[in-house]
This record gives C-alpha cells, sequence and structure tokens, in this order.
C-alpha cells in the first residue's frame, strides 16, 4: 500500500530537485522548515521526531537539502517528510506538509472491530510496522 | 541549479549578441555604481571587472555549451581594516547573482566566534546553522585566520576549518565563501592550511588609502548626509586625518566614518546651545572647524582617536 | 440628500401625538458620526414611487429600531436617543435609478449579546415587508470589536480543522454522495468508501437527507463509519463523512449528533433551515464534543439571490461565522451555481480574513476586523471538475473545501478513478503553483502532463472538456459590474 498523507502522496515521488523547489516556496514565504522522520506512519501519529530544529531564516533551499540528504542517509528506511511552519499571526501552525521518503515496503494498516451494543462497532487502526520494536520496523529492506 | 546551469539544458546556442548579454544582465550597474561609491581602490576595482569579465564568458560558454565544470569563485580580500573589504563584497554578491553563480546574493558576514563553539559537539552544529543560512549567496568570513590556532592542539576552530573546506568543496555551486583579514596574517593562514588556499580562485588585495583619498571620502560621506565642511573645516580635517593616520587603531575609511559621526555631534551641541535665533538650510548643513579643532586627537599626547 | 442637515423636531413638540415623518423624529442625522462600538448597516432602499428617499431610508432606520407608525410618549421613560437608530448617510446606487444605499448605525446596546436571533431580529425583522417601501436588501454590517467579541465563532475553525485532519497546504476534496435520495443504508456507504478510498479527504450528505423511509439516520450514520474507517486504514489518512443531523427538533439534533460522536466521526453537518438559534446551539456542541461543523446553506437563495430585494449572502456568512460553524457554503464561480467572481472574492474574505478592509469592487462596504476569531473554511460545490483545478485554485485560493460531486461518482471508470483524478489533479496544481509556474495560464498542460501517469485523469478530462456554466450573474457589485466568469 500507499500511505497518502502530506501534499502530494498522488504523484510520483518527488525528485531532489522538486522537493528542493517546494522547499524553496516555504522560504520565500518566511516560513521554518522541518524534516521529521517516524517508523510508525498512523494517521493519528502527530508527533514524528525531529531532525534537529525546524530550520527559521534561511534564504536558500540547499542547506535543507543537505540535511535531508544526512537524514536519509541514517533513516533512509522510514518514512521523513517535510514541513513549512509560518509563526504568522492566526496561522502559527504548520502550512505544507509532504512526505519525501518512504520505506521500501509499505505495511500499511489493519481495521481491527469489535462489537458493541446493537450494530455499533468500536474501530481501531493498527499499524502493522508498530508489531516489530521500535527502530527495527523496516530492518530487513 | 544556478540560473546558469539551467541554461545548459536547452539546446546550446550558436551565436551570442555580446552587447545585449552583458546589458540584459545590469552587471554595468554595479560595476558603475562601485566605481562612483567607492573612492580609489584602482587595482580592486580592476580585479573585480576582470572577475566579472571572466564570468560573463563562463556564462557564455554554458550557453553554448562549452563549459565543462562550475567554476570556483571562494575569494580571498587582504588588507587593513576599514579598506573597503565588507563594502565590496556585498558588491561581489550582487554581481556573482547579476551573472547568476549564486541563487540569490545575499551575504552573511561572520567571524570565528559564530563558527567555533565552547565544548565537544557544539562547533558543527554552529558552523552548519551559519552555512545553511548563506546558501544561495556569499559567506563572508572576517579576520579568516583566527579560526586556526595551532598553539591550542585541541582548538575547536579545527572542526569548523574541516566542514568549511568540505562545503566549499562539494556545494560549490551553493555558496561562495570569501575569506577577509590582514594581508600577512592570512598570508601564513593560509601557509598552514594549504587546503583553503588551493579552493580559493582570486585573491584580491586592498591598500591602504593616501591622505588625499581619506579626505575625498569623507566629503563623500558628508554629502551622502547632506551635510558639508566649510572651507577652514575641511583644512582642519586635512590636519586631523594627518595626525590621526599616526595614532594607534588607526582604521581607513571607518575611523573617519567614526569621526564624522563625533563631529556631527559636535556640530549639533553647537547650534543648540544659541536658543535664540533663526536657523537657515546652510546652519544645519555646514561643519565649521571648531567641530573638527574640537577632537581629543588634536590634544597632544592623546590616545584613541576620541 | 443635498441639504445635508438635521430635520429632528426638537424639545416639547416632538412628543406631540399624532404621526410625524420618520426623518423629523430623529431617524435622519446627516451629521451623526458613528462610534467605534456601533453596528452599522447598509441597506438598498427603493422606496414607493413618490416617496422621499430620505424619509425612506429614515423609516428603514426608525423601523428596524424603535419607531412604531405614531408618536408615543413612552419613550420619553427612555434614553430614545441612544436607542434611536440613526440613518446618517444617503446615497443614489450607481446605475440604478430609484434605488439608495441608506447607511443606519445602531447603538451597542440595542443587541444582546452572542444571538444571531436578537441581532437579526432587530435588523430585518420586520421592516422588509415596510408599505412605503418597493424593495429592501440588506448589504452589508459592520460589526464593532465589542460585539463580536460576544460571539463564540467557529467551533474549530480552519487551522484546527486542518491540525486534526493532518492535511496542509492544499485545498481539501470532497464529493457530495449522489443520488441525492433513494439510496439505502448499505449502499450510500458504498460511494463514501470508494470515493474516500479513491482519493477524498471528505464525503457529504445533501441537505435533504435526514432520515427517510429509504434510509433512517442510524442506517446511514453505520454505514458511513464503517465506510471512513475502512478507508482510512487503507490509506493511512484521516478521512471524514460529514454526516447530517438535522432534523425536526433540537433534541432529535442532538441526539443524532451524540451517535456520530460516539461512531468516532470527526465532523457533522447542519442545513441553514434550522434557524440561527439552533446553529448557535450546535455550534456550542460542535466546540464541546470536538467535532467539525458544517454548514449547508440551504434555503439561502430565496432571499440572497435577487439584488433588489433580501439579504445579501455577505452577511450570511458574517453571522454564520459569528454562529461558530466551521464550512459553509460560498460558490464556486465556475460552478453551476450562482457566482460573480467578485462578489464571490468578498464572501472568502469575510470567512478568511482577520480584517476585511473596504473594498467595494468585492462588495464589502466597511472595514471589517475579526478580533481573532476562527477563520471559516469556505466550500465550493456545484458542478465543478478536475479540468477547471487551475481555475479554483487561482480563484478560491487553498483554505477552501473543493466538492467534486458529479465530477468524482459520474467518472466513467468508477468513484475511485474519479476520486484519484481529482486528487491528482490538485496535487499537480499545488505543486506547479509552489514551483512558480503561471499555473493559470499552464493549467490545462499541467493536468494534461498530469494525466501521462494517470489514467483515471486522462479520462476525466475527456469527458467534461466543455462542461462549463455561463450565465450573467443577477447579483453582482454596483461598483464593478462584471458577468459571470466565462470559462
Ligand atoms: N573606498 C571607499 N569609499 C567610500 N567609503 C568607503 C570606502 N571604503 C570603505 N568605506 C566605508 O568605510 C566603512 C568601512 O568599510 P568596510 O567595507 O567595512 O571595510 P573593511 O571590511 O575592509 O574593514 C564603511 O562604512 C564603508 O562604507
Ligand atoms: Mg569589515
Amino acid at each position: 500500500m500507499r500511505v497518502t498523507q502530506g501534499c502530494f502522496s498522488f504523484l510520483p515521488d518527488l525528485t531532489d530537485e522538486q522537493i528542493a523547489a517546494q522547499v524553496q516556496y516555504c522560504l520565500d514565504k518566511g516560513w521554518a522548515v522541518n524534516i521529521e522522520f517516524t517508523d510508525d506512519p498512523h494517521p493519528r501519529n502527530t508527533y514524528w521526531d525531529m531532525w534537529g530544529l525546524p530550520m527559521f531564516d534561511l534564504r536558500d533551499a540547499a542547506g535543507i537539502m543537505k540535511e535531508l540528504a544526512d537524514c536519509r542517509r541514517v533513516y533512509g528506511d522510514r518514512y521523513i517528510r517535510i514541513s513549512g511552519f509560518d509563526s504568522g499571526h492566526g496561522w502559527e501552525s504548520v502550512r505544507i506538509s509532504f512526505i519525501v521518503n518512504r520505506p521500501r515496503e509499505e505495511p500499511g494498516f489493519r481495521l481491527d472491530r469489535s462489537e458493541a451494543a446493537g450494530r455499533n462497532l468500536r474501530y481501531a487502526t493498527h499499524s502493522y510496522a508498530a508489531d516489530r520494536p521500535e527502530g527495527e520496523r523496516y530492518a530487513d529492506q | 541549479m544556478t540560473q546558469a546551469q539551467e541554461q545548459i539544458s536547452e539546446t546550446p546556442l550558436q551565436t551570442i549578441d555580446l552587447r545585449h548579454e552583458f546589458a540584459d544582465l545590469g552587471i554595468g550597474d554595479v560595476l558603475d555604481q562601485l566605481d562612483s561609491e567607492l573612492i580609489g581602490l584602482k587595482p580592486v576595482k580592476t580585479r573585480i571587472r576582470e572577475i566579472a569579465s571572466l564570468l560573463l564568458v563562463e556564462r557564455i560558454r554554458q550557453k553554448m555549451a562549452l563549459a565543462t565544470t562550475f567554476p570556483t569563485l571562494h575569494m580571498s580580500f587582504t588588507g587593513n581594516p576599514g579598506t573597503g573589504k565588507t563594502t565590496v563584497a556585498l558588491r561581489m554578491a550582487g554581481i556573482l547573482h547579476k551573472l547568476g553563480f549564486v541563487r540569490r546574493g545575499h551575504v552573511i558576514s561572520v567571524t570565528r566566534d559564530d563558527l567555533v563553539g565552547q565544548y565537544i559537539g557544539h562547533t558543527a552544529p554552529k558552523t552548519k546553522e551559519i552555512l545553511k543560512k548563506a546558501m544561495g549567496g556569499v559567506l563572508f568570513i572576517d579576520e579568516a585566520y583566527y579560526l586556526y590556532r595551532p598553539e591550542n592542539e585541541r582548538d575547536y576552530g579545527q572542526e569548523a576549518i574541516e566542514i568549511l573546506l568540505q562545503i566549499m568543496e562539494a556545494q560549490r555551486e551553493d555558496l561562495v565563501v570569501i575569506l577577509a583579514g590582514y594581508g600577512d596574517r592570512m598570508e601564513k593562514f593560509f601557509q598552514s592550511n594549504p587546503g583553503f588556499r588551493s579552493r580559493i580562485a582570486h585573491h584580491i588585495d586592498f591598500p591602504d588609502y593616501s591622505d588625499g583619498e581619506l579626505l575625498w571620502i569623507a566629503e563623500l560621506m558628508l554629502q551622502q548626509q547632506n551635510y558639508r565642511f566649510s572651507p577652514e573645516a575641511r583644512e582642519a580635517f586635512t590636519r586631523y586625518i594627518g595626525i590621526r593616520k599616526e595614532q594607534p587603531l588607526f582604521s581607513n575609511a571607518r575611523s573617519i566614518r567614526n569621526a564624522l559621526d563625533r563631529i556631527r555631534l559636535r556640530q549639533a551641541n553647537r547650534i543648540v546651545a544659541k536658543l535664540d535665533r533663526t536657523l537657515t538650510a546652510d546652519d544645519v548643513m555646514s561643519i565649521e572647524a571648531g567641530d573638527v579643532l574640537a577632537s581629543r586627537v588634536f590634544a597632544k599626547g592623546a590616545g584613541e582617536g576620541r | 440628500m443635498n441639504i445635508q442637515q438635521s430635520m429632528t423636531v426638537r424639545g416639547k413638540d416632538r412628543y406631540k401625538s399624532g404621526v410625524m415623518e420618520y426623518k423629523r423624529m430623529g431617524y435622519w442625522e446627516p451629521n451623526y458620526e458613528p462610534k467605534d462600538t456601533d453596528v452599522i448597516a447598509l441597506f438598498r432602499v427603493t422606496p414607493q414611487d413618490g416617496v422621499d428617499p430620505t424619509e425612506a431610508c429614515a423609516a428603514v432606520a426608525g423601523e428596524s429600531s424603535t419607531a412604531t407608525w405614531t408618536v408615543v410618549w413612552t419613550d420619553r421613560l427612555t434614553a430614545a436617543e441612544k436607542y434611536r437608530a440613526k440613518c446618517y448617510r444617503v446615497d443614489p446606487v450607481p446605475n440604478s435609478p430609484g434605488s439608495y444605499f441608506a447607511y443606519i448605525a445602531y447603538d451597542l446596546d440595542l443587541f444582546e449579546p452572542g444571538s444571531i436571533s436578537n441581532l437579526t431580529a432587530s435588523i430585518i425583522g420586520n421592516v422588509f415587508g415596510f408599505k412605503p417601501l418597493k424593495a429592501l436588501r440588506l448589504e452589508d454590517m459592520r460589526l464593532p470589536v465589542a460585539y463580536v467579541k460576544t460571539f463564540q465563532g467557529p467551533a474549530t475553525g480552519i487551522v484546527v480543522e486542518r491540525e486534526r485532519l493532518d492535511k496542509f497546504g492544499r485545498p481539501l476534496l470532497g464529493a457530495t454522495v449522489k443520488p441525492k435520495l433513494g439510496l439505502s443504508g448499505r449502499n450510500y456507504g458504498r460511494v463514501v468508501y470508494e470515493a474516500l478510498k479513491g482519493g477524498l479527504d471528505f464525503t457529504k450528505d445533501d441537505e435533504n437527507i435526514n432520515s427517510q423511509p429509504f434510509m433512517h439516520w442510524r442506517e446511514r450514520f453505520l454505514y458511513c463509519m464503517e465506510a471512513v474507517n475502512r478507508a482510512q486504514a487503507a490509506t493511512g489518512e484521516i478521512k471524514g463523512t460529514y454526516l447530517n443531523v438535522t432534523a425536526a427538533t433540537m433534541e432529535d439534533m442532538y441526539e443524532r449528533a451524540e451517535f456520530a460522536h460516539e461512531l468516532g466521526s470527526n465532523i457533522v453537518m447542519i442545513d441553514l433551515v434550522i434557524g440561527y438559534t439552533a446553529i448557535q446551539s450546535m455550534a456550542k456542541w460542535a466546540r464541546k464534543n470536538d467535532m467539525i461543523l458544517h454548514l449547508h446553506r440551504a434555503g439561502h437563495s430565496t432571499y440572497t439571490r435577487q439584488r433588489s430585494h433580501g439579504v445579501s449572502f455577505r452577511l450570511i456568512a458574517k453571522w454564520m461565522r459569528l454562529a461558530g460553524v466551521d464550512h459553509i457554503h460560498a460558490g464556486t464561480v465556475v460552478g453551476k451555481l450562482e457566482g460573480d467572481p467578485n462578489t464571490t472574492r468578498g464572501y472568502y474574505d469575510i470567512c478568511r480574513e482577520d480584517f476585511n478592509p473596504m473594498q467595494l469592487e468585492h462588495g464589502v462596504f466597511f472595514d471589517q476586523n475579526w478580533a481573532s476569531l476562527n477563520k471559516l473554511m469556505p466550500v465550493a460545490s456545484g458542478g465543478i471538475h478536475a479540468g477547471q483545478m487551475h481555475q479554483l485554485l487561482d480563484l478560491l485560493g487553498e483554505d477552501v473545501v473543493l466538492q467534486f460531486g458529479g465530477g468524482t461518482i459520474g467518472h466513467p471508470r468508477g468513484i475511485q478513478a474519479g476520486a484519484t483524478a481529482n486528487r491528482v489533479a490538485l496535487e499537480a496544481m499545488i505543486l506547479a503553483r509552489n514551483e512558480g509556474r503561471d499555473y493559470v495560464h499552464e493549467g490545462p498542460e499541467i493536468l494534461a502532463k498530469a494525466a501521462q501517469t494517470c489514467t483515471p485523469l486522462r479520462e476525466a478530462l475527456d469527458v467534461w472538456k466543455d462542461v462549463t456554466f455561463n450565465y450573467e450573474s443577477t447579483d453582482a457589485p454596483d461598483f464593478v459590474p462584471t458577468p459571470s466568469m466565462a470559462v
């Protein structure tokens, strides 16, 4: 399966040149750019691990692309995403976010149902990846 | 990718109208601005014109698909303080930007303390942070030789140097580094760090200004702020320059700027001391001899130019 | 109007029994300077033939505040001068002989804090049936910060909605389940699943899907939530479906909303026809229950569409932002429903900005400060398709839900393919826009390029390539008249 979180998951994986253009878009808007990675892409997993602090005050995407390359070297077997953060009043939040790296195999999710009163069901989304301990989830790739 | 590189991907051009290309890029304006805003500096201006021509041709060669590699553009600017190195670095960034050899054209100006940390593990992130900020523009490292402290074997400066060298080589397209400082110390620095010397394409030496040039610079600075010397004040300032140059911590045009700041203060004090009168524009523009002569530089045995 | 001076009768004579002109009773005060705390309303007044325009406008001020048809002595038991609405400016409407813009100021004490019902009962309560007027339309209102601050505002708001959904940097995509009526719960859920799995973020009940013989509401809710959860697990992305909780009574609506909440839905929906009080109640409920609240503007066209009489939709948008809904249908410009581009831009600004500067060419007559009230997500729905993506992005921006109902479900290769076509078109357009391309002009090429690696998009572009809705707009701004966008 393919996790379709983020802004560009329905397009073919972005090339580095395309990623750099999106990063430059963020910088030109004055947003801070953040690189995050995870081995549990559960849709409600908000806090991916940060690759260093969000990068403020940069002018050119090259610096971020260098960090991305470094992050991929260490965590290339996981999901990595880039986000642009706007500290402007009324936003103070993420303004764009997109996946820039995926594990080779994406195991996806199981939907667990448990029957409740009447015809009600309780649902739980279960990451197959999380069946393994943290850090070993995509180890055999 | 820089603009210059993008051109390569298009079909190579056979002919190029040179005048058109030159005018289109607007580097003529930057060069003219350099000429008119900076007094003297003849050899520097000549070198910059040469570099601009070299890069213009390089750009044309890229368009014709004749260029093979991205040129090395790192530079060293040597000279005493206040000889215009920082100012010229800003202009240089503009020229590189117009020619498409840096993408944004900003200058990040740093010294050792911005790059080198205080404890283990502190330096790499600091240096990388600065490098990231400078990407797409020019990194200007003033008094670069302080990065290297051979007397301290475990100096963290070495770590910053290694990162810098690596980026200067690997990301030539993303960043231009200009190292600046006193000529003799830079020379020693390059001797102990041959890696830097080999990565520097252009060395430019900034001479000290003559007395006449310093006066001229003073008049230019005043004119930019709508002030002017009275004839007596000009004469006094000429004497000021002669004395000040022989005193410690003289730093060329910067000392001139500082002296003028203090002279403007004294002028204002003089004007406000007599409240009961009507002022003309002339009165508030004019610097009088007394404003200059009150400087401690004229007092015998005075130290720094107060 | 040439003589810009007060005609108000002062002293003892003012309260002599009998009938007196409104403009002499204190409802026409051309020298009045509105206070920062006043509510200001702008009406388009079309008096009956022979009625003095100033008198007609003063009457509107009177009838929407303290006046009745005759002088009453009981006014003298009140601070009547404060409570009288004051018409302070009357301008002829450009290119529209016989109609006048009346600016009327109302003291803040005339209104109950935080009540749209009370506000509207005054401003549009009686006065629209007033006989001396041929027609009357409320065009805009300036709501003072002091009053704005008494309202909850959108329960969730654009920023938190995006954070909850983990979707940033692009419009959200939705679709209304079709056919509107007749599907059983089980079949209905199928449409929801296919659309969400194919790439949409939301699906939506239509305004008249409540609880009918072919599908009772609990069936719909149960099957829809199965579909949402299945699609979420299949994509790893948060999904939602607007469960319409509109019902006959407040008790019924709460019951349905509670059930949606119990099933884990992140959004519920109501129709404008339930009324302002019910809307505000649901907004409070939504805030309390972490629920996004979608409003369908069902019924609004009965009073918003004609330029001469009724209420402009920009007021509905303002009132709904105060009332606290999170989504509101605000027009598409290019789709099948009424919407002049400039007027629509005005609606979108009202929903999304923290400050609206006066902009007559967008039909925005006053500066409006929203005092950090949450932003309201506009929804564009009705007759739009993937081939218009560049225009939609250009006209409507990024903070909007684009609802492709027919444009998803009508896809020749099925609902999933339709959803995928829309999502790919959208992502390709955002990518190109952010790269700095002239996406508005290169739109068709960008879509064609994206279609090279996405067959569903190619099919969608082929099927709907010639669909447009080009009709003259019935509600263009008075100051720069423009026809509906020709696409
Ligand atoms: N040739 C010149 N003409 C006019 N002003 C100059 C000139 N050289 C330097 N200045 C002025 O002197 C000050 C110091 O110059 P700067 O470029 O910082 O010198 P450096 O970097 O060599 O220490 C600046 O205010 C600059 O504008
Ligand atoms: Mg300097």
